[in-house]
Parts: C-alpha cells; structure tokens; sequence
C-alpha cells in the first residue's frame, strides 16, 4: 500500500473530480459526449505510455507533438488516395520510428541532452510539415473510423489504447527488456556494468515512442473526415504532465503505467469538467502548468523524504 | 573563452570559435544580400539590402537577442530555462492590462511588468534553489503556467491595443537615426556582457556550470548565483515583451511564443556549452545575428516562414553536433546524457 | 587446511603503477578453499588495488592470475565474475530504486532482454538467498529504504546466489552493529565451510582473529609476510603494518607553538558521523590527523568547514565562540580547508589556476566585484614562485598540471585567504617526491610564521615526520592526542583501537 501511495492518491484525486461531477454537473455522464471524451483522450493514452518509458529512461522528448502531427499526415495521405487501413497505419508507425529513431541517434549516439535535440526536432518537424501542406487538410473520406462507422470505431479505439496500455504495462514489468529501461534510468552506468547496453535502451525506446505516436497519429486522425496537419500542439506537455502527475519519478527509475492511466484521466477530465462547471476554457493550460509544478515538487519532497 | 589577454595571439583568435561564427554570420548576410535585394519596377532598391529591412532585422533581433544574453549565464551555470518566451508573453499582457484597465500610466505599467517577470524568474529561483528541483523540468512547468496565466488574463482572445504613439514610438520609429528599441537593446548587452566577462558573478558562473560541488568547496555561494541569473532571465524576459509590445503595437497572448528556441539556439551557436561552464556574451550576440538574418533574409527572399523556422532548428542541432565532435574525436565514449538534476551537496564527499 | 589440491586463486609477482606511482610491488598472494585469508595494511599499503586486480578491474603491470591452478591471460570484471569471483565493497553498487529481488535478479539473471522476468521465481529466490544469509529483509523492500549494512547483506545475497568460490569482503563490518556483525560471521563461517575462499579486509584484528585462517600484511605495495592466524600476534601484525625504514627526511620543527587558536568541546554533527570531538590547536603548531578510513577525519574537516554543520558542542577561535554554516563563513572566521579530492573540489580542471587561485577571495582581490586581472596575475605569479608551482603560466588551465602541482594551486587558494587555521586533508596524496618534499617544507613554513594547521593524512610516516602532536581518530571521535614524536606502532594501535604500546 504505502508503496502505491502515490498513485493511490492520485486515484483517489480523480475519485473526487468524479464525485464532484456526479453531483455537480451530470451531464458529464451523458453517453455520447462521454464516450467521444474518451475516444479522444485514447490516442494520448498512447503516447503517454512511450512517453512513461521515455521519462523512467531518465530521458525526455518533447517533440511528440510534432511527430504526431507528422506521421499523422503521412497516414492521413495514404489513407486519402485510396490506401488500405492496413498500409496506411504501419507505414503512419513506421514514420513515428524514423523520427524517433534520428532522436535516438543523436541522444543515445552522440550523448547529446535530449531536452536540447527533442527542442530542435520539435521545430523542425513541425515546420518541415507545415511548409509542404501550407495547412491544408487532409480528406481521408471513406476511411474515417477505420471505415467501422461511428459507434463501432469509437469503441475500436478506446479499446486498442487500453490494449497498448496493458501491453506496455505488463512489458514493464514482466519483460526483462523492461526492467531494463528502469535499471538503466536509475543509474545507466551500474546497469553498464550489469551487463545491459544502456545506449542502445535509450536509443529504441525513441523509436518506441515514435512509432506508439504514429499509431496515436492515427487513432486521432481516423475521428474526423478532414485531417488537420496541425493537430498535436501541445500534446507534449499534456503527456509529460499526465506522466509526472502519475507519479513516474522526472529523475528516473520509478513509477508505473497505472499512475499513468489515473494521472492522464484526471487532466483529460480537467478541461471539460471546467466546462462543465462553468469555468472557462482557457484557464486550462495555466491549470497544467500549475499540476506539472505540484507534482514535481510532490516528488522532490518525497526523494527527500526517502534520502533522509 | 579566458579572458587572458595572451593565449596564443592572433592565431588563436583566428581559430576561435566566435570569429568563425563572425564569418559564417558575414557570409550568410552576403548570401542573403545577394538573392534578396532586387529593384522594383520604379528602379528603387528594395529587399533585404534596403536600410528599412536592415533595421527591421535590427527590431526583431533585440527581442531574441535579449532572450538569449539572459539565457547564457543561466546555461553557462549548467542549468536551461524553458519560460522566457512565455514569460515575455505574460509580461506583455500584464503591461497592456494594465495600462488598459487599470489605467496606470506607461511608465508604471512597464515597472509593473517588470515586477511580474522578477516574480516569476523568482518563481523559477525558488523551486531550482531553494527546493532543488531540477531546472529543466520546473521551467517546462512554468513554460505552460505563465502562457497559462496569459492566456486566462486574456480569457483566450482578448487583445491590448492601442497604445499611445510615444510608446509604440519605442517599438517602431527610429531615434537618432537607429531603430528606437536598439539603445535598449545595447545598454543590456553591455551588462549581461560585463556581468559575465567582467565580474566575480561571471566566474561563479562558470564555476558551477564546470563544477557545482568544486565551487561550493571554494566558499561560492552557489545558490545565491543560480537564483540570480534565474530572476535576471524573469526580469529581462518582461522588458523584451514591453520591446515586443511596443513593435507591434499590441500584445497579445501568444507574444514570443516558440522565442525560447531561438534563444536557445542563438546560445548554443554562439559557442556557449550546453552542460555549462564555458561560453561568451559575444558568442551569444553572434548566434542571434545569425538566427535574426536566417529568419529575416528567408522572409525577404520571399522564401516561406516555415523554412526559417525549421532551419533554425537545424541549426541548432548542427552547432549541438559540432560542439561535441572534438569530445567524439578524443575518444571518450559518448555517455548518454541523462537528466540532470540540481546539484546537492553530498553528505559524503 | 587441503594443502595439496591446487589453490582457488594465486597471484604471483602482481605488480601495478598508477602516473608512475608503484602501488603493487610484486605481491604473491594466494587463496585455499574453504579458507578465510585476512588481508591487513594501512591506508595506500595498496589493499584495494589488489582487490581491484583480482576482480578484473586493473590489468596488473606484471605477474601471473591463476585460479584454480589455471593461469589466466587478460582478466576482466566479466570474465572474473564468470569465473567465480564476487566483491563485497564497502559502498554498495545497487539500485535505489528498485526492490531487492529485482536487484538480486538484474545481477544474477543473464542480460538477455527478450525474457519474461518471473517475479513469482524471483522473490522465492532472493528470500532463500536471505534467509541463507540470516537477514532479515523483505524481498519486496526498496533498496532505497535499507540501512547501509542491509544493502551490504543484500549484494552477500547476491555473491552466494551467482556461486561464487572467491568472495572478496571489503571492511565488511565497517558499519554494523555488534547484532549484525555476528551475523556476518556466522555467514563468513558457512561461506568457509562450503569450500568458499574469502578474502577478508578488516582493520579490525580481533575480528581477523575469531575468523581468518591466515593474514597477509601489506605495507607500500608488498607483501610483508603471510602468516597462519594462530601463530602471530597483534603485536606483530601492528609492527608488520608499520615497520619500515624512514626514507624520507622531513623538515625539522622550528616552531614554538602559540596561543590556542582553535579550541574544540565535543563537537558533533548528526549528519555525519563525528561525534564528542575535543581538541586544541595552537597557532604555529601542525596537528597530525590520523586515523583508518572512515575514521570521521575528513568529515571533522567538512564539520569545520561548515560543508557539514555540526549541531552540538562548541567551536572557539581565538576564544571567541563561533558558528560555521557554510564555507563562506568559515572563510569569514579565517578557516580554510584544502580538501582530499583534488580533481573534483581542490582545483576546477577547466579554468586557469590564477582564477583557481583567486576563486576564495573574491571579495577581497575584486572590490565591488570588478575582475581586476592585473592584481590577479601578481598574485598568481607570486603564488607560483613562492611555491614553486611548474606551469606554462597563469593562465595554464588547471587540468594541465601535474597532480603535485595542482596540490600547490589548490594550497594556494587557501593560503591567499590568509586564514588563521588551516586544515589539509591528504596534502601529499597521489604527488611525486619531489613536490612532497616542497609541500612539506611549505607546511613548516606557515607554521613557523604562526599559521595553526590540523594536517589530515594517511601517510603514517609523514604524521609522524610532520607532526608536533598527532591527533588519532576513530570512530568519529578523537581516540588519542599523541606527542608528535610517537613512534607508528603506537600510533598505528590507537587508530585500531587496540591496547598496549610497541611489543
């Protein structure tokens, strides 16, 4: 128990939004904006779970967003001339991991800061698919929804983020490879010297997290019928938050993909729970920032607290 | 770069790192020159080899160029901050509310916003020194907390105009012949640059960006220098959205956003150390001439936007790459940087 | 004792040098099956070095590795652990993070990432390997939350698990309670009668006593002599460490010793371990600092220096009561502290050794904190005649110079705060003869001037050359104050806490 301490108490500070909802704004609870608020936190919940392994590496990228954007588009075009779903999605992925995989270079090759080259990439990224599509939209027509229809996509969706979940879940801690990414975030050269290759950890879970953002990518694009080459600004900063808010330590080495879940179930459900109560909307970004802070400062206290 | 006067002469000077970029800087002004200047139908010159797009370049760099001469000490301590440019956009709108709704006078609305930038460097110095959290990921937290709060001020759409032509007078016009923002511009560089060539608060930078628990050993007062540069980056990042404000004649609340990518970059190119310790003012001022004339000569050669910006980004990866070859090149294996946190004082040495 | 079946490990001739300093004469050293073998030496006899030879870390310069009678070429920490080799060191190499089964399984478990991790088969192991061991730790607990000796039984969990035949202990008792300890033995005693060899580093002799087979005593990277237990004594073993032939002269003492500069009344730091330290310095006096590693003798520096507060007692200079808080205010009172590790808090490799020299006295030598290189450079210059520092110049980066010379550059940062007490902790360490020698005749200088210096050092002959009273610590606390001329069996005793003079 006192070891989940974290991760309880933050299950039990979305506990109480929900309350509070329940009480105060019912109608939250109505079936089909619920379930398209969850339909769309799904695509986030994905790249919150690279990200998680990102952030126990001992790592940080913050041009998610701009890969999203990017393989989302590269998706979206297939999709748009005729493609299959089945084309359209690996190759959306497979961008994800060459973008992840030039981050990698770079941070795990060179021994470069990652907050510095994921900076760099994030622009370039961004603007590089900015300048080619001039911001127009993509028309994927028929292959919205994976071409199910609403109702079954929507479920469609909600169900491949909760299976990616388990799955990074149970590889984290089931998989040695896993416990790799924990060992070499604690201490990457105690993890040299037992045996694991801490260079080569760091350098693919980039490419995992690109490649889980291009699949997110696509999750996203396929709600819509028009394809926004914009989208993902400012995805990275929800994700790091819903991460850290989840209780996976910024130095490293600890924390959980359930913390992860509850942490970005708590902030998707921030926003419209403002709404919702009769807060406006643009207090929500200030709000993040504020959450990002409490949490750091929540986990400063408690390595504090342990050291002593 | 030591500022002894007599390491190696001219040669070394040669070899230096800024005069190198001060080439780069001249070729690519040359470059720019060249496929962006061209006369109109009328016979006048026009492009970027008139006066107008020089000192518009001039107005654009003070901004970024005052982002990036605060962030260099604070990179030369080893340390980053993410907030300037939101930082510049909250003290934007605190200065426009201000004299807007609040209807204070110019001048006391600029100290106000000066005020909210020493605030919220403060607030950055607090949780770095006193708290010890690690620098990178407290200014990631304020980075969305001040655009946050800028935009909730704002209530998302809101927009402060209509200034009184002697501020925007400070933005726009030109006095004595220069552009009327640039005098500021120079009085900040020539601090930030005696600060750190020409002070002991320069060689405490260093010191800890080179070794934190060295300089507590000599009886620095480290956290007192870190919190410095922190507020100075807060205070200087509010008078470059006063500047910001009075160019454009409005402040809105997404002024500078992105403007900490520029900074960064201007700083990196300019040969500072992104893992602290060594580094120059006049480096810095180089890598902003650099990254204003890219933005600007693109824009003027009628290239699109998105192309300044993304080569921006791949300039930085660039000098990064650069910066770390020789280390490459020593044959030390490239550890993987991890995370840094702030440095504590070990219970054991 | 099986004499005839090959032993589990013999080194022959080993020798090994560091920047030219010898810290392994051609030692032979070897090791029996089910044989505890107590390896005994003061501080830099060259202990650690051996270790770090034997468990692949340092290529030995010269001489022969054979374990289980076969000789091996090229020994790596990898190799040496797939040959059976375990250390035990002083400082734990665990994640803090994770539980102790994980650790127990990262180590034991082959670094394959494509495996399915048993957490079930895990814990069951690392709960066995524990009980074996008579600790009573959860699995499940974080390593982060385990007391230092509970993270030691943790790593002799994972040393039995990896079935090793060579167990190294280093001080292994170092921070135990007497509960512990026992424990430790009766895990040492299993170890021995299942045929494992350990190696046994212990200042402690009445432990190597009750446990060991046979001791070797190092002293200046040879092997004085390897001796059954049962046939010496402590006496001799004390005489072993430190019998030697004074080679090096030092510089006679001139001083008269002045007024009490420094006056310490049980002293104490809950941080760290010092605790009830009382002691006098008089100016124009060298107070020798001896004492085993862990003694508590650089962290009375660090006390004194106020990197470390201390929280009890009191601190009188001159006779006026003080407070230190920090190094700037120990530089306020005129306490200055030139600290053991050079490289990383003595000297800033990167910038040049004026700025290193001028980095304490910013406030004096820069008035209103102007850089004045001008005055910085004279002073640089008159450091570097005056303690004939070897530099290309002023401006020569730190990293640049050699390891005595930046030991002068260092010395120099403090001397120029002109301080009324002066501490040095391992002044000499890791520095060639010649600039010993220099420092040596600097320290004697200062003190004839009226400078009170507490010199902290491991180099028992120096303590007793240099010395006009030597302070030995232990423990944290100060044992014994000694005249300066005792003699290093004396010394030696108190430091390990042992009764009774010279034999």
């Amino acid at each position: 128990m006192k070891k989940y301490f974290r991760e309880l108490s933050v299950a039990g500070a979305l506990g109480v939004l929900l309350i509070a909802l329940a009480i105060f704004a019912p109608a939250f609870y109505q079936g089909q904006p619920l379930l398209s608020l969850l339909t769309a936190t799904a695509p986030k919940l994905v790249v919150a779970c690279g990200m998680a392994l990102i952030i126990i590496g001992r790592q940080i990228d913050i041009s998610v967003g701009s890969q999203f954007a990017v393989s989302g588009a590269c998706g979206a075009l297939l999709l748009g001339h005729g493609q299959p779903v089945a084309v359209a999605l690996p190759a959306a992925m497979l961008a994800g991991a060459l973008m992840g995989a030039f981050n990698g270079a770079l941070i795990a090759g060179l021994g470069l800061p990652s907050i510095v080259v994921t900076l760099a990439t994030m622009v370039s990224f961004r603007e590089a698919l900015r300048w080619k599509r001039q911001g127009e939209l993509i028309n994927i027509g028929a292959a919205q929804w994976f071409g199910l229809g609403q109702g079954h996509g929507q479920w469609t969706i909600i169900i491949v983020a909760l299976a990616v979940l388990l799955a990074v879940g149970c590889a984290m801690r089931y998989l040695a490879a896993g416990r790799f990414i924990y060992a070499v975030g604690t201490d990457a050269e105690a993890a040299r010297l037992a045996g694991i290759n801490p260079r080569l950890v760091t350098f693919l879970n980039f490419v995992l997290i690109g490649a889980l953002t291009g699949l997110a990518a696509m999750m996203a694009a396929v709600q819509s019928p028009l394809v926004d080459p914009n989208a993902g600004v400012g995805l990275e900063l929800l994700v790091i938050a819903a991460v850290v808010v989840g209780g996976v330590s910024i130095s490293g080495g600890r924390g959980n993909l359930f913390g992860v879940f509850v942490g970005l179930l708590l902030l998707s459900c921030i926003s419209p729970a403002l709404t919702y109560l009769g807060v406006e909307a643009y207090w929500e970004k200030a709000i993040q920032g504020t959450i990002i802070l409490l949490a750091v400062v929540a986990d400063g206290w408690r390595s504090r607290k342990n050291k002593n | 770069m030591s500022s002894s006067h007599k390491t190696g002469g001219t040669k070394a000077l040669l070899r230096s790192h800024e005069f190198i970029l001060f080439v780069v800087v001249v070729v690519e002004w040359i470059f720019f020159y060249f496929i962006g200047t061209s006369k109109n139908f009328s016979g006048h010159t026009v492009g970027f080899g008139t006066l107008d797009a020089q000192f518009d370049i001039l107005r654009h760099s003070c901004e970024i160029g005052l982002l990036a001469l605060v962030m260099t000490p604070i990179i030369l301590t080893g340390g980053i901050d993410l907030s300037v440019g939101s930082v510049l956009g909250f003290a934007a709108i605190v200065f426009g509310k201000l004299w807007r709704d609040g209807h204070v006078p110019i001048p006391e609305a600029m100290l106000g916003a000066l005020a909210v930038g020493a605030c919220a460097g403060g607030l950055n110095a607090f949780l770095i020194t006193w708290l010890r959290l690690p620098p990178l990921i407290v200014t990631l937290g304020t980075y969305s907390l001040f655009r946050g709060l800028a935009e909730a001020v704002t209530h998302g759409a809101d927009t402060f105009t209509g200034f009184p032509d002697s501020f925007n007078f400070l933005g726009q016009e030109r006095w004595l012949g220069m552009p009327a923002q640039l005098p500021v511009f120079v009085i900040v560089a020539i601090a930030v640059w005696l600060l750190v060539h020409r002070t002991t608060f320069g060689r405490s930078f260093r010191a800890i960006g080179y070794a934190p628990e060295g300089a507590r050993y000599a009886g620095l007062p480290v956290e007192r220098r870190i919190a410095l540069v922190y507020v100075l980056a807060g205070v200087v990042a509010a008078l470059a959205g006063i500047i910001y404000t009075a160019r454009l004649g409005e402040a809105k609340a997404d002024s500078g956003t992105g403007y900490e990518l520029f900074a960064i970059t201007a700083v990196v190119l300019g040969g500072t150390s992104i893992f602290g310790g060594s580094g120059s003012v006049h480096g810095t001022l180089l890598g902003v001439a650099a990254v204003a004339i890219l933005k600007n000569g693109i824009s003027l050669a009628h290239g699109p936007t998105e192309v300044a910006d993304m080569l921006t980004g791949v300039l930085l990866i660039l000098a990064l790459t650069a910066s770390i070859v020789p280390k490459i090149l020593s044959k030390r294996p490239a550890r993987v940087q991890t995370v840094p946190s702030t440095p504590q004082p070990s219970p054991t040495s | 004792m099986p004499a005839d079946a090959a032993p589990l490990l013999a080194l022959r001739h080993i020798a090994k040098s560091f920047a030219g300093v010898r810290a392994l004469r051609g030692v032979d050293f070897d090791l029996q099956a089910g044989e505890v073998h107590a390896l005994l030496g003061e501080n830099g006899a060259g202990k650690s070095t051996l270790i770090k030879v034997i468990t692949g870390a340092h290529q030995p310069d010269g001489g022969t590795i054979a374990i289980n009678g076969q000789v091996v070429e090229k020994l790596s920490p990898a190799l040496a652990h797939g040959l059976g080799i375990a250390c035990i060191y002083q400082q734990p190499a665990l994640f803090p993070d994770l539980t102790v089964a994980e650790n127990i399984g990262l180590r034991l478990e082959p670094a394959k990432p494509l495996r399915r991790v048993a957490w079930a088969a895990r814990q069951k192991r690392a709960a066995e390997l524990l009980h074996r061991i008579g600790a009573n730790i959860s699995p499940t607990s974080e390593v982060r939350s385990l007391s230092m000796p509970e993270q030691q039984l943790v790593e002799i969990a994972c040393a039995l698990g990896s079935g090793a035949r060579i167990v190294i202990m280093d001080e292994p008792t170092a921070s135990l309670t007497q509960k512990e300890q026992h424990l430790l033995y009766a895990v040492v005693r299993d170890l021995r009668k299942a045929g494992v060899g350990v190696v046994y580093i212990s200042h402690r002799l009445e432990e190597i006593f009750a446990l060991a087979d046979r001791v070797t005593v190092l002293r200046d990277g040879q092997s004085v002599g390897t001796n059954p237990v049962d046939s010496i004594n402590e006496a001799q073993m004390i005489q072993m460490m430190v019998g030697r032939e004074v080679s090096q002269i030092y510089p006679p003492s001139e001083s008269a010793p002045g007024e009490v500069v420094l006056e310490l009344k049980n002293v104490g730091c809950s941080a760290s371990i010092v605790r009830d330290v009382t002691l006098q310095v008089r100016a124009g006096e060298v107070l020798g600092l001896a004492g085993l590693v862990g003694a508590g003798r650089t962290e009375l520096g660090r006390v004194l220096f106020g990197l470390t507060p201390g929280d009890s007692g009191e601190i009188l200079l001159n006779g006026e009561k003080i407070t230190v808080t920090s190094p700037q205010e120990a530089v306020r009172h005129g306490i200055a502290y030139v600290p053991e590790d050079r490289r990383k808090h003595g000297v800033i490799l990167e910038i040049p050794i004026a700025q290193n020299m001028t980095m304490a006295i910013h406030q004096r030598i820069f008035p209103g904190t102007w850089l004045r290189l001008g005055a910085e450079k004279k002073l640089a210059l008159e450091y570097i005649r005056d303690l004939s520092i070897k530099a290309y110049g002023p401006e020569a980066p730190g990293g640049s110079l050699s390891g005595g010379n930046q030991q002068k550059v260092s010395l120099a940062r403090w001397l120029a705060t002109k301080p009324k007490l002066l501490i040095l902790d391992e002044p000499t360490q890791g520095v060639d003869v010649g600039a010993k020698s220099e420092i040596h005749k600097i320290i004697r200088r200062l003190a004839k001037d009226g400078m009170a210096v507490i010199m902290i050092s491991s180099d028992l002959p120096e303590v007793l050359g240099m010395s006009d009273r030597i302070g030995v610590m232990r423990g944290g606390t100060l044992a014994a104050i000694l005249p300066g001329k005792s003699d290093a069996h004396t010394v030696m005793a108190a430091a390990l806490g042992q009764k009774g003079a010279a034999a």
